[in-house]
Parts: structure tokens; C-alpha cells; sequence
């Protein structure tokens, strides 16, 4: 079995437009949860957003070669991510393009952020065919595809808000059965009506900050983003940078309910301990935990009795949530690559807007920034509507 | 990959077994819609009325088997779309009534991955569970994924298949992009009509596998491979090195099922492929029978496994060796299945 090292890194959110500029705003404790500059919905002045902090235009200037024609916030953002990992990772033309070369993306919304392109396009008063190839969750991937000149085994996952953690775990697969040397892995969301309309609907937003794992918290806020993994099989990447090894994967569903956890967690214990199990480590050796933690009601209580059943003593934990939003179909890997950093730079993030511990699980996240604290493994989490859940252990390479 | 059940809905009468014993259903226009059975007895009343049409197929499909075998590790989905029809339902409220007053139900069916996750619900299953959506290789790539997972481990199985819907809104939206003729076929004039466009069909086909083939078996998935936007020469040369990888060569192929859609713009593929590597072999078509759709291959291993070990229906022959499923959507997704007995 091919291990699988991660070494390149590429991420756009609300928190910052490239990987330093993401690391410093988490050392810095600074959120970007605000009210939207750029996404036009009435629920704009309610909520608060996880907003990129670019308008399209800008977007689209810094994508120089790339066609623009019917490009969507969606695929703008993936554009910007992957091509930052793939420089991380110093990857040539060639390398992106090989056969040996995998591409597994992830979205939820893909090209639905035109709402109102696509409610016209949808029932024929539209007046602009530039959008009708747009829509689909594989639109942007197609797109990196062809402008990348790839060949390799291509892919496009949507288990709801773990579909880019289960992207990360599919590479993790293809590489360790030895049918691809590289699989770049990871997913795209950008802010639209139909997430927030749907959220709505469910009563799930948060009027304020979202306040994961705190006594009083409100519901979780809409985020939007990408973010982008280079995996490599490590005689691929012999005389790279390696910023962690992928350890092992759990995938399970909580097989419940369609849109909430089970009180007991099925599916959030068995994919953390699928994880624990398929790293061959124990549940002590893990220095830190990376939450779902998207501040609802649900997933934050079941998620600390899940920590606790299957950690005992829970390690130091924190929901990053509370910087970019809920990213949905790039919630995971936008998650995994905070992960990564807090195990390649040895130091951990704070958790925000937290004040009382919930009742009965008594658990306070990680609260100040912490440098030169020594993470050995660490493990991620991404729990999906339809109980997909899904957690990655990493560790240090 | 050993296939040991399996369960179609089609816009033929496959479901109920009638399209095997000869009794094949002809289309006319550009929608061929499936024949879906009575889900009684699978799926409860008050569910069904919930359920989206890929939903339904799907979850029905699906929930048939899992009836009736040994509990599988997982259930793996491929679907471009999903319950597409839910979703756009819930868009048309949101701009309609300008964002207010929406009813969370379309919201929480129309996800893609609501089809697997129903279906592990139904059936207690916490298991490995995924979602491929992946446009026209979301089946290709379901099948990737089941062949890693039992590759893990070789005592593991798992239900896999793909779904999909005609909805008024995709339809409306890839007639606009000139997927569609303009003209109207029938079943019988679709494959030879020598014009742009081929015609939408829909529905789901399930499969249980599993990682050895001790026990009795139809079929065996010897290896799955993929291309978005090749040349001819790419398409050649992944043949070949799948054929080589799994000790063939071109001439030990029997079966060549090919997704001919009567769309004069892309059918040169297969042909193509078929003139140049397989000229021995008839090319086995299938779109006239279920029209296009993204997983349309799931369709096409369902008919090769038939041709393999199940009941041959008229007019078909039985492979004696491997068969090769060649799929592409578009022209621009590339999907390739090699079957055995």
C-alpha cells in the first residue's frame, strides 16, 4: 500500500484569498463572518455571511487565460484554489495533465448560484444562453479539466457538507491502490439563494456569529469558498515538501434522518473510529481535533457526545466554522487544510464566540491561539445532510 | 468485482422481466420515459408521495434488492443531476415569492446524495455511503469507487447503482443547448436518423456486488476506465492499455455495447472505436431503447450482464468471452466497462 503525503495547498475564503493569508487571520483570531458586500439576497441584512471578499469582476481578473464564458462564482473560486495548490505542490503542465494524475473536486451549489439565470434558463425566458452548461455540481471540474489538458481519472462528489473530505478520502484511495501517483482533491461552494433559502427553510441560521459548541448557540451561517489538496504517493514525492501523511479515512452514514444527526451519533462515532482504526493509531495518540462543529443545535451536541464516547479524555478541539462560515461542499477539505496547518506549523487556532460549555458535556474548545504546541495526528470531521459522515486522520510526514 | 443481483427500472419493461421475454416498448418524440413499476411493497405510501422520480427509481431499485440479500458495507450512487425536479421546484419558490415562505421538503430531496442516504435510512445500513455526481462518468466513477472498497477487503459487498430523471427543467435547459433533435424519431428510426440531437431518456439501474466470486455470480467487472475531452488517439490508447492491464487483447473481445445515440455529431466514436479495434464484432446499441441520460451506461452493464448470464432477449446474442461497454455523454465524457462471465 502507497502512502499518501500531502504537498501542495491551495484555498480562497473569508478569511483570506491564498494560504498565508488564511494562516494569519486564524492565528489572529480574526472572523470573517459579516454582513455580504457582494451577494444580493433579503436575507442579507439579517444573516451573517462568510463572504469572499472579492466581487466577480476581481475574481475573474486574476484568472488570466482562463475562458471566461459562462463562468460562475463557483468556478472562479475553484479556479483560484486549485491553481494555487498546484503551484504549492510545484507541479508542472505536465504533471496536472499525466494520466497518472487524478482530479476529484466536490460542490453542492456548482453553478446554482445564478439563481435567477437559471430559474430563466429553466423555464425558457431567457434571453442569455451563455450559462445553460453552467449549472451541474461537475460544471467546474469539467472546466479545470479541460483548461488543465488533464487525462486522468476525473471525479465530482456531492454527499452534502462532507462531499470535499470525501474527495480527499477517494484520492487518498486511488493513490494507495497504486492506480494514480497524484490526485488533486478538494471542492468549491460559493454563497447562493438556494443554500441560504434552504438553511432558511430549516431554521438553522444564526442571526449572529455562529457560537460552535457554546450553551446558547444559534444556528450556523453560510460561507463560501475552495479549497484544493495535491495528494501524492510518497515515492512520488520523495524530494518534496510534505506538509502531513493522509493516516486513514472513515466514511459511514448515521442512516437516521435526512437532514439531522441521531442523539446517539452513529455515523459521527463510527467515522471516527472507522478513522482511528484505518490510521492503526488509538484515540489518545490524537493531539487535536479539527470540528464539523457548524454551531446548530444538532450537530454540535451530537458531535461532543460522539468526541466523548469515542476520545473519553477529548483532546483540544475548535470549529473553524466560526471564521469562514459554512462552506458546505468545501467544508471539508477547506477544513482538512486547516488541519494540515495546525500540524505542519505545530500550533493551534482559537474556536470564536464561544462563552458557556453545553450542559452535560462540559467541553470548551481551544480558545487562544497556541503556538508550538506539538501535534502528532490529527483528526477532521465533516457530518453531511442524509447522515453522510465522514473523518480523516493526518499526521506528521 | 463479482456482480450477484441486479434490478433496472427502464424506459423499457425491465423491471417486471417483459422486456427480457420480448416485448420491447417503442418511443417516439424526445422524451422516452420509463416504465416504473407499482412500488408497493417497497416503498411505503406517504415516502413515495415525497419522492422525486430519480428518488423514486433509485430508492425503488435499490430498496428491491436490499430487500431480498444479505445486508451490504455500503451503498454507492452515481447521478449527474438527482431529484433535479425538487430542486428547480425550490428555486422557482424562491424567486417567485421573492424568498419567503419555502417549505424545507424540496430543499432536504433535491440533494443528490438523498438517494443513498434514503436508502441506508430505510435499511438501517451506517455504512460506507457515497455519493458520485459526476455528470456522464457518475456512474464510471461509483463503479471505481466499489471496486476500491472491495478491493480493501475481498469479504465486503455493497449495493451500487445510478439514477436519473427527465425533468421539464433539464430537459428545457439541454434542449436549449441543442442536445435534443428537432425533428421527431421513433425507437426504430433513432439510431439511423443522420441528425444532430439524440433524444432524453431516464431511469436506475442497481446492482449488488461483491469482492469474490465464490458463490454464484452473473457477471464480473474486470476494471472501469475514463477520458474528458480526448482525441481518437487517447480513446484508442486507453482501450489498449485496459485490455493489456487485464491480459486481453483487442481480438478477445465478444462484446461490444455501444452507447450510439443517433446524434450525428458524436456516434463517430464508436464507430470509430469499433472499425478500429473490434471489426470482428456487431455493435450492441441500447439508446434506442432508453434514450440518453448522463449515467445511461448503468443501463448498458445492466444489458451486459443479461447478455452474459441472464435471459437473452430476441434479437441479442451471447457474448462467449468479454464484453467492452463503451459510453460517452456529449462527446466530451468517456466512459469504458470491461465485463466478464
Amino acid at each position: 500500500m502507497q502512502e499518501v503525503v500531502v504537498t501542495g495547498m491551495g484555498i480562497i475564503s473569508a478569511i483570506g484569498t491564498n494560504l498565508p493569508e488564511n494562516r494569519q487571520s486564524l492565528i489572529q483570531g480574526k472572523s470573517g463572518l459579516r454582513k455580504p458586500v457582494f451577494f444580493q439576497s433579503v436575507y442579507a441584512d439579517q444573516f451573517p455571511f462568510g463572504e469572499v471578499d472579492s466581487d466577480d469582476a476581481h475574481l475573474k481578473a486574476q484568472l488570466e487565460g482562463v475562458s471566461s464564458a459562462g463562468l460562475t462564482r463557483s468556478d472562479m473560486l475553484a479556479f483560484i484554489a486549485f491553481r494555487e495548490a498546484v503551484k504549492d505542490a510545484s507541479l508542472t503542465p505536465e504533471d496536472i495533465a499525466s494520466r497518472s494524475t487524478a482530479f476529484i473536486s466536490a460542490s453542492t451549489v456548482g453553478g446554482m448560484c445564478l439563481t435567477d439565470h437559471l430559474y430563466n434558463d429553466a423555464n425558457r425566458t431567457t434571453t442569455n444562453p451563455e450559462f445553460l452548461f453552467s449549472y451541474p455540481a461537475a460544471a467546474h471540474s469539467l472546466r479545470i479539466s479541460r483548461h488543465y489538458k488533464m487525462k486522468g481519472f476525473s471525479d465530482t462528489i456531492n454527499t452534502a457538507c462532507s462531499s470535499s473530505l470525501n474527495a480527499i478520502l477517494f484520492g487518498s484511495r486511488l493513490i494507495r491502490s497504486g492506480r494514480v501517483e497524484r490526485a488533486i482533491v478538494g471542492g468549491t461552494d460559493s454563497l447562493a439563494k438556494y443554500t441560504v433559502n434552504g438553511f432558511n427553510s430549516l431554521s438553522i441560521l444564526s442571526e449572529v456569529p455562529c457560537r460552535a459548541f457554546d450553551k446558547n448557540r444559534s444556528g450556523l451561517n453560510l460561507g463560501e469558498g475552495a479549497a484544493y489538496v495535491v495528494l501524492e504517493s510518497a515515492e512520488a514525492a520523495r524530494k518534496k515538501r510534505k506538509y502531513a501523511v493522509v493516516k486513514g479515512y472513515g466514511n459511514a452514514c448515521d442512516a437516521y434522518h435526512a437532514s439531522a444527526l441521531s442523539e446517539e451519533g452513529i455515523g459521527v462515532v463510527r467515522s471516527m473510529k472507522d478513522a482511528l482504526e484505518n490510521a492503526e493509531i488509538t484515540p489518545s495518540e490524537i493531539s487535536y481535533i479539527h470540528t464539523h462543529g457548524t454551531a446548530t443545535e444538532n450537530n454540535d451536541e451530537v458531535e461532543s457526545r460522539g468526541m466523548i464516547q469515542v476520545f473519553g479524555d477529548v483532546p483540544p478541539f475548535n470549529s473553524t466554522k466560526t471564521y469562514t462560515g459554512h462552506t458546505l461542499g468545501a467544508a471539508g477539505s477547506v477544513g482538512a487544510i486547516y488541519t494540515v496547518m495546525s500540524l505542519f506549523h505545530n500550533e493551534l487556532y482559537p474556536s470564536l464566540h464561544f462563552n458557556d460549555p453545553i450542559e452535560g458535556t462540559n467541553l470548551i474548545p481551544c480558545l487562544q491561539y497556541q503556538p508550538a504546541y506539538p501535534v502528532r495526528y490529527a483528526l477532521t470531521n465533516a457530518f453531511g445532510f442524509g447522515g453522510n459522515c465522514t473523518s480523516l486522520v493526518f499526521g506528521n510526514a | 468485482m463479482y456482480i450477484v443481483d441486479l434490478a433496472c427500472i427502464s424506459p423499457q419493461h425491465t423491471f417486471s422481466g417483459n422486456f427480457l421475454s420480448g416485448d420491447p416498448v417503442s418511443h417516439s418524440g424526445t422524451q422516452y420515459e420509463a416504465q416504473e413499476p407499482d412500488y408497493k411493497g417497497i416503498i411505503s405510501a406517504s415516502a413515495l408521495r415525497r419522492m422525486a422520480k430519480a428518488l423514486r427509481m433509485g430508492v425503488g431499485a435499490g430498496a428491491f434488492l436490499l430487500n431480498r440479500n444479505p445486508k451490504p458495507d455500503g451503498i454507492v450512487f452515481g447521478t449527474a443531476y438527482g431529484g433535479l425536479d425538487h430542486c428547480l421546484k425550490f428555486l422557482n419558490q424562491i424567486v417567485e415569492y421573492n424568498e419567503t415562505t419555502l417549505t424545507p421538503t424540496n430543499f432536504v430531496q433535491s440533494t443528490p446524495n438523498n438517494i443513498a442516504a434514503q436508502l441506508s435510512l430505510m435499511s438501517s445500513n451506517s455504512g460506507y455511503n457515497m455519493t458520485h455526481v459526476h455528470k456522464g462518468l457518475a456512474f464510471e466513477a461509483a463503479l471505481m469507487d466499489a471496486m476500491l472498497f472491495l478491493e480493501e477487503d475481498r469479504n465486503r459487498s455493497l449495493l451500487i447503482g445510478a439514477t436519473e430523471e427527465i425533468s421539464a427543467y433539464n430537459f428545457s435547459i439541454d434542449e436549449q443547448a441543442g442536445l435534443y433533435k428537432k425533428e421527431n424519431t421513433t425507437s426504430a428510426s433513432l439510431l439511423i436518423s443522420g441528425t444532430p440531437g439524440t433524444v432524453c431518456g431516464e431511469g436506475a439501474s442497481v446492482f449488488m456486488v461483491q469482492g469474490s466470486g465464490s458463490s454464484g455470480y452473473m457477471a464480473k467487472v474486470m476494471d472501469v476506465a475514463q477520458l474528458t475531452y480526448p482525441e481518437m488517439p487517447d480513446l484508442e490508447e486507453t482501450v489498449h492499455t485496459m485490455l493489456r492491464k487485464n491480459g486481453l487483447t483487442p481480438a478477445d473481445i465478444k462484446g461490444y455495447i455501444a452507447g450510439f445515440s443517433g446524434d450525428a455529431r458524436t456516434d463517430f466514436w464508436y464507430q470509430q472505436l469499433n472499425d478500429s479495434l473490434f471489426p470482428q464484432l456487431k455493435p450492441v446499441a441500447f439508446k434506442h431503447l432508453t434514450g440518453d441520460y448522463p449515467t445511461a451506461s448503468a443501463f448498458a452493464l445492466w444489458l451486459g450482464c443479461q447478455l452474459l448470464h441472464g435471459t437473452i432477449p430476441p434479437g441479442y446474442q451471447k457474448p462467449d468471452g468479454p464484453v467492452l461497454i463503451y459510453n460517452h455523454y456529449s462527446g466530451i465524457q468517456h466512459g469504458l466497462i470491461l465485463l466478464d462471465s
